[in-house]
C-alpha cells in the first residue's frame, strides 16, 4: 500500500524550533510572576497557557515525522537556499526596509512628506520607474488620506 | 414592545445612520471583492478611525462593512476566480465556471439574491433567539462561561487550520499577548518582560491591525505580479422563477449557516463549507454536475455564509464571545464605547441590540441595492493593481494604530505583529485564532480564577462541579468528544458506537 506523505515547506521545521524555544520562553516569564503558581493565583493561567503552547509545539514538531521534504531539495543547505529565495525576495526585503525607513521617518520628518516618499518610491520600483504616474497616484493618494482622515475621521495623524 | 419597533427602526429614519450603513455596504462589497484586502482588516482598521464617534454611528458602518464585506468576497470568486474573502472560497467551485460559460452576470444575480435571502434570515433568528439565550445566560456561572470560551478556542483551533495542534498554539499565543500587563485583581505585573511600557498591556486593535492588516500586506506580495483573467457581464437580474427554484435549498443552508455561525469561534467560510457539502449530498439532479458550474453549488454557499453573520452576533451579542474574527473585532468596538457584550447588554442598553438587529436588516436591503447594480464600475475598482494597493494598506495600518493612543511605540507593536503574522502564515498557522484568544484570553483567566473562588480553591471540588452541574456536564462532555475527534481514538470510537 503506498502512504501520501505531507510536503514540509523549506524552513518549516526551524520555524517550529523556534516557536518550541519561544514557548519555553513565555513559560520562564509565566514562571516569574509568582514561582509556583497556586491554582487562584495571577500566574497559574499564564503557566498553563504557556504549557498549552509547549505541549503543541512538542505535537507539531512531532508530526514533521509524517512529513516529506520536497525531494527537489537535496540537503539542508540547498532547503536554506529555496527558503530564502522563497521568502526574502527583493520586492519583498525592498518592502519591509522601506517600511521600516517610512516608520523611522514618520518621527523625524512630518507624516504627509514621509508618506509620500513611502508611497512615491515604492510605487515607482513596482511599477518599473513609469516615475510620473506614480508621483501623481502618491500625490493623489496622500490628498484622499488627508481629506479622510482629517475631515472625515477626525483622527491624530503621527 | 413599541421601544423595541423605535430601536430596531432606529438606523431605518436617521438619514446620519442610513447613510452610514449604505455607505459601509458599498465599501465592504468592494473591500471584501478586492482580493488583498478583507472585512477584517477593514474593521480593525476601523475601530481605530471611529473612537471618538457616537456609539451607532460606528456601529452602523460597522455593521453595513461585514455584511458588504461577506457577499463582495463572491464576486471576484466568481469573476476572477480568486475569492475575495475565506467565506467566497466554495463560491469560486461553481461559480468561475458559470462564468467561464458567459454566465458571470446571472451567476452574480443569483449569488446577491441568495446572500440578501441567507442574511435577512440570520437576523430574524438573531432576533427571535437572542434574547431568551440573553436570559438563560444569566444563569450561568462563572465555570459555565469558561467552558464555552474553552469551547469556542477548541472549534476555532479545530476548524481553522490545517491542524488542531497548530490551532491550539494560535489559540494559547493570543491569550498569552491579551493577558500582558496588570494583573486586573492584584496589580501584579504579568508577561511583560520587566518593561514600564508594557504595563497596561498591548492594545487589542495594535495586534488586529497587525496581524490582519501588515501581515496581509506582506503576505499579498507573493502575488504581486498576478493578473486576472477578466470575464464578460451581461444581463445580472436573476428571473424570479430561477430564484424560487433554489429557494427551498436556500432556506436550509441559511438554517446551517445560522447555527454554524452561531457556534463560537467559527464564520462564514466553515459554514460555506458545510452548507456545499449539504448541497452535493442532498441535490440529486443539479442544474449542472458540481463543480462544474452547478448553480447548487453557488446558492448554497452564498445563502450560508451570510446567514451566518446574523448566527455570529447570537454569541457574541448574548455571551460576550466572538462568533468569528469580524464579531471578535466589533466586541473590541462595544468595548471602547463603553458597553459591555453579554447578557447584561440585553438589560442595560437594550437599544443597542435592537439598532444592531435593524441595522443588519438594512444592510441586507442595500445589499441587494448594490448588488444588482454598478456592476461595470464594480469590474473597474477590482482591477487595482497590487502594487497600488499593498503600500496603501500599509500607510493605513501605521494611520489606524497611530490613532488609537498617539503612540509611535504602538505603531512599531503593529509592524511587529505583521511580521510575525507573516511568517505564521506561511507555515500553516491562522491569524484569526490567535485575535479570539487575545479576546477570549482574559475573559478565560477571569472566569476560571471566579470558578476557582467560588469552590474555595480547590481542584477536585472544581472538577466535580464539571461532571455535577447539567450545564456543565453538558459543556465538559462537547470539549472532551470535540477533542477525541481529533486524536487516532475517533476510529475506534466509531467502529464501537456502531458495533452497539
Amino acid at each position: 500500500m503506498s502512504q501520501q506523505f505531507e510536503r514540509v515547506q523549506a524552513g518549516e521545521k526551524a520555524f517550529d524550533w523556534l516557536l518550541m524555544l519561544f514557548s519555553i520562553g513565555v513559560l520562564v516569564e509565566a514562571y516569574r510572576i509568582d514561582g509556583i503558581p497556586s491554582l487562584n493565583s495571577p500566574g497559574a493561567f499564564p503557566v498553563g497557557l504557556a504549557l498549552v503552547m509547549i505541549a503543541s509545539s512538542v505535537v507539531i514538531l512531532f508530526s514533521h515525522r509524517r512529513k516529506r521534504r520536497d525531494p527537489r531539495i537535496r540537503d539542508a543547505r540547498h532547503e536554506f537556499q529555496v527558503f530564502w529565495k522563497e521568502h526574502f525576495q527583493p520586492h519583498i526585503v525592498v518592502f519591509t526596509l522601506v517600511a521600516v525607513a517610512y516608520l523611522v521617518a514618520i518621527v523625524w520628518f512630518s507624516f504627509y512628506i514621509s508618506t509620500f516618499l513611502f508611497l512615491a518610491l515604492l510605487f515607482i520600483y513596482y511599477r518599473q520607474g513609469r516615475v510620473l504616474s506614480s508621483l501623481a497616484i502618491a500625490g493623489g493618494s496622500l490628498a484622499v488620506i488627508y481629506v479622510l482622515f482629517t475631515v472625515v475621521f477626525r483622527v491624530y495623524l503621527p | 414592545m413599541s421601544d423595541t419597533f423605535s430601536y430596531f427602526l432606529m438606523a431605518w429614519l436617521d438619514p446620519q445612520l442610513l447613510l452610514l450603513t449604505a455607505l459601509g455596504t458599498l465599501a465592504g462589497i468592494y473591500v471584501g471583492a478586492i482580493p488583498g484586502l478583507s472585512v477584517t482588516m477593514a474593521a480593525s482598521i476601523l475601530i481605530s478611525f471611529t473612537f471618538s464617534w457616537d456609539i451607532n454611528n460606528a456601529l452602523a458602518l460597522m455593521v453595513g462593512i461585514y455584511v458588504g464585506g461577506v457577499y463582495g468576497g463572491s464576486r471576484t470568486a466568481i469573476l476572477l476566480n480568486i475569492p475575495g474573502a475565506p467565506s467566497a472560497v466554495v463560491t469560486a467551485f461553481d461559480g468561475y465556471p458559470l462564468a467561464q460559460q458567459g454566465e458571470a452576470g446571472q451567476a452574480i444575480g443569483l449569488s446577491t439574491v441568495m446572500s440578501v435571502i441567507g442574511g435577512l434570515l440570520g437576523t430574524l433568528v438573531l432576533a427571535g433567539s437572542a434574547p431568551y439565550l440573553a436570559d438563560m445566560a444569566l444563569e450561568f456561572a462563572p465555570r459555565d462561561y469558561f467552558l464555552i470560551a474553552i469551547l469556542g478556542l477548541l472549534l476555532v483551533s479545530t476548524l481553522s487550520g490545517k491542524s488542531l495542534a497548530r490551532g491550539i498554539f494560535s489559540v494559547a499565543l493570543g491569550a498569552i499577548i491579551g493577558l500582558v500587563g496588570m494583573d486586573m485583581v492584584t496589580a501584579q505585573p504579568r508577561m511583560t518582560l520587566g518593561s514600564m511600557e508594557l504595563l497596561g498591556g498591548i492594545h487589542y486593535v495594535v495586534v488586529m491591525i497587525g496581524l490582519f492588516g501588515a501581515a496581509e500586506a506582506f503576505y499579498q506580495l507573493h502575488n504581486l505580479n498576478v493578473v486576472p483573467v477578466k470575464q464578460k457581464v451581461d444581463k445580472i437580474i436573476p428571473p424570479l422563477n430561477m430564484v424560487l427554484k433554489y429557494l427551498p435549498l436556500s432556506v436550509r443552508t441559511s438554517i446551517i449557516g445560522v447555527i454554524v455561525g452561531a457556534l463560537p469561534g467559527t464564520g462564514g467560510d466553515i459554514a460555506s463549507l458545510f452548507a456545499y457539502d449539504h448541497a452535493k449530498r442532498t441535490v440529486k439532479k443539479p442544474s449542472k454536475p458540481f463543480g462544474k458550474g452547478a448553480y447548487e453549488g453557488l446558492v448554497a454557499p452564498e445563502t450560508a455564509n451570510n446567514a451566518a453573520v446574523g448566527g455570529a452576533y447570537v454569541p457574541m451579542l448574548t455571551l460576550g464571545m466572538p462568533g468569528d474574527a469580524v464579531t471578535a473585532v466589533i466586541i473590541g468596538a462595544l468595548v471602547i464605547h463603553g458597553l459591555n457584550p453579554g447578557p447584561m447588554l440585553m438589560i442595560e442598553t437594550p437599544h443597542i441590540f435592537w439598532f444592531t438587529v435593524g441595522n443588519l436588516a438594512l444592510a441586507n436591503i442595500f445589499l441587494l441595492l448594490f448588488g444588482l447594480t454598478g456592476i461595470k464600475i464594480f469590474t473597474k475598482v477590482v482591477e487595482v493593481p497590487k502594487a497600488v494597493l499593498i503600500p496603501l494598506i500599509l500607510v493605513l495600518c501605521v494611520v489606524g494604530t497611530y490613532s488609537i493612543n498617539s503612540n509611535m511605540m504602538e505603531v512599531y507593536w503593529m509592524l511587529g505583529f505583521g511580521i510575525l503574522g507573516y511568517w505564521l502564515k506561511v507555515f500553516g498557522f491562522q491569524t484569526g485564532p490567535i485575535i479570539l484568544g487575545v479576546i477570549l484570553g482574559p475573559l478565560l483567566d477571569k472566569t476560571y480564577r471566579q470558578a476557582m473562588s467560588s469552590v474555595g480553591d480547590s481542584g477536585s471540588d472544581f472538577l466535580l462541579a464539571l461532571v455535577t452541574n447539567p450545564l456543565s456536564l453538558v459543556l465538559t462532555t462537547v470539549i472532551v468528544l470535540v477533542l477525541l475527534g481529533q486524536t487516532p481514538a475517533k476510529p475506534w470510537l466509531m467502529r464501537q458506537f456502531r458495533r452497539h
